[in-house]
């Protein structure tokens, strides 16, 4: 599903963000991605995004090489990529439903689709009952899983999930937890930087370690960081 | 794409209520400069028309003073037929002099006007028209002579006149236009800047670039429309009651011909400002 290839990128200022990057994930898996802060977590996602382009090696996506995709398709490609940040990046204005509904809207879905799938993802997130709030009514676990709706409810192939715990309390991060790991067991590829030790270690699924730019561990069923792990 | 041209509609006319006063003052700005444009060329057309329409008949007229002996007024009749640089000459007593202008003085000076105040003159046609001149410098001050009018003069007058007043008129519209353009690019601004954060959610959502672009196009356009159609109202109303001689009065072909070149820039300057504002600004 996706597939980098020696893949580099340096920013303007002179930050080397990834170096020598060779992944290859599988559709339907779930990967971990750790580091610190500055590793190149975030650049990888942006890369998968083409919100950055390499400037070396290749990175294919359900077969295709993104970088040579010409640029009136991107938005096309972003169709097949779900996110989820830290942040929920929710519009303020707008209700649950309608934020959801928005991702629906802008891609040009009739509204009998819209109104077909929005009530049955907002269902699947458990916030069937709270669809005429406005974010700012509902807790951040709440937000976070507006979030992943939104994401999802257009059944992209892979979902990108950039920390998305990093605001929430234990318990909620449990919760986005199971439903991001409920999304990735109808098949959607879900790769996700985090630095939630407790999660990677109790998930044990794969983890991918960036290091300043460099892959330093690419593990099956990991933990958060060997060192770590050793030191606790 | 029925979906998508709601979505479009109700986010131009959405952006356009959020941002209402800037959107009164582009408006009115394109409004005002355009109507300047639209007279100006409206202006151009009847002068024009009304110097094609003198040139014509250059005729010298001598006007003789309004209690002229008949003697004097004999021998400035000799005097014209022996000239030969006159071709044929016409007089006009008090009465059809009184009568032409009934036609030409507003009825409230015509009223105290009787045909004993009128001049008696002479309509003469040089055989070329510059010779008009020589006829004026000829009888201006002969006794019982009023005064010598010859309208290619008064063409030529009038003519630098409306052009001087054309060149202000062009010059002050196009610095309206100019900062009609740029409010409409600051109101577009404002718009994106307003939207910034549906803007990045629908680049990550995947919407087509056109999809993002066509709501600030479709308002800068229809602020250069309304502007423009505020404007065409203008130079209808300058056309409807104009303030000056029959002579220049334009036929609808041509009043309808102005308000097409005023809505084509109008429309122009909309759409040019808001594509320069969603080039600067709206990333996508």
């Amino acid at each position: 599903m996706i597939r980098f290839e020696n893949v580099s990128k340096t920013y303007k200022n002179g930050t080397t963000a990834l170096a020598h990057i060779s992944v290859d994930i599988d559709k339907g898996e779930f990967v971990f991605l750790v580091g610190a802060s500055g590793s190149g977590k975030t650049t990888f996602l942006r890369l998968l995004l083409r919100e950055e382009l390499p400037d070396q090696g290749r990175i294919l996506e359900a077969g295709r090489d993104i970088g040579a995709l010409p640029k009136w398709r991107v938005p096309y490609l972003r169709r097949n990529i779900g996110c989820v940040f830290q942040d929920f990046r929710l519009l303020p204005n707008k209700t649950v439903f309608e934020n959801v509904a928005f991702a629906l809207e802008v891609i040009g879905r009739p509204r009998s689709t819209v109104d077909h799938q929005v009530p049955q993802i907002l269902d699947l997130v458990g916030l069937g009952g709270k669809s005429k709030n406005l974010p700012s009514e509902l807790s951040g676990g709440e937000q976070q899983r507006v979030a992943v709706a939104r994401a999802f409810v257009n059944r992209p192939l892979i979902l990108l999930a950039d920390e998305p715990t990093g605001n929430l309390d234990p318990t909620n991060s449990e919760s986005i937890m199971a439903l991001l790991e409920r999304i990735n067991r109808t098949g959607t590829t879900v790769v996700m930087a985090t630095h939630d030790k407790t999660l990677v270690d109790r998930m044990r699924r794969r983890v991918i370690e960036l290091d300043r730019g460099e892959l330093i561990r690419d593990q099956v069923r990991g933990v958060y960081g060997v060192e770590e792990g050793l030191a606790s | 794409m029925r979906v998508y041209l709601s979505y479009a509609f109700k986010e131009t006319f959405a952006n356009l209520w959020r941002n209402r006063l800037m959107t009164i003052a582009a408006i009115l700005t394109v409004a005002v400069s355009l109507s300047l444009v639209g007279s100006a060329l409206l202006l151009k057309q009847s002068a024009a028309q009304a110097s094609a329409s003198w040139q014509q008949g250059t005729r010298v007229t001598v006007w003789m003073q309004p209690h002229a002996s008949t003697g004097e007024i004999s021998t400035v009749k000799t005097q014209l037929s022996q000239l030969p640089i006159v071709k044929s000459c016409v007089f006009f007593s008090q009465l059809q002099d009184y009568n032409e202008a009934a036609g030409i003085l507003p009825p409230a000076e015509f009223q105290v006007l009787k045909p004993v105040d009128m001049p008696t003159s002479f309509r003469c046609t040089p055989t070329v028209p510059v010779d008009a001149f020589t006829v004026i410098s000829t009888f201006d001050h002969q006794p019982g002579v009023f005064k010598v009018t010859a309208p290619s003069q008064q063409i030529r007058q009038m003519n630098r006149a409306i052009r001087i007043l054309q060149v202000v008129f062009l010059a002050l519209a196009m610095v309206l236009l100019l900062s009609a353009m740029v409010l409409i690019l600051n109101t577009i601004r404002m718009a994106i800047f307003a939207r910034r954060r549906e803007v990045s959610v629908m680049k990550l959502v995947g919407a087509t670039n056109w999809f993002i672009r066509v709501p600030y196009i479709t308002e800068g356009f229809i602020q250069g429309l309304l502007g423009s159609a505020v404007a065409m109202g203008a130079v209808w109303a300058l056309h409807t009651w104009y303030p000056l001689h029959n002579e220049f009065a334009l036929n609808t072909a041509k009043l309808w011909g102005t308000n097409t070149v005023v809505l084509a820039v109008g429309v122009m300057i909309g759409s040019v400002g808001s594509a320069i504002a969603i080039r600067r600004f709206l990333d996508v």
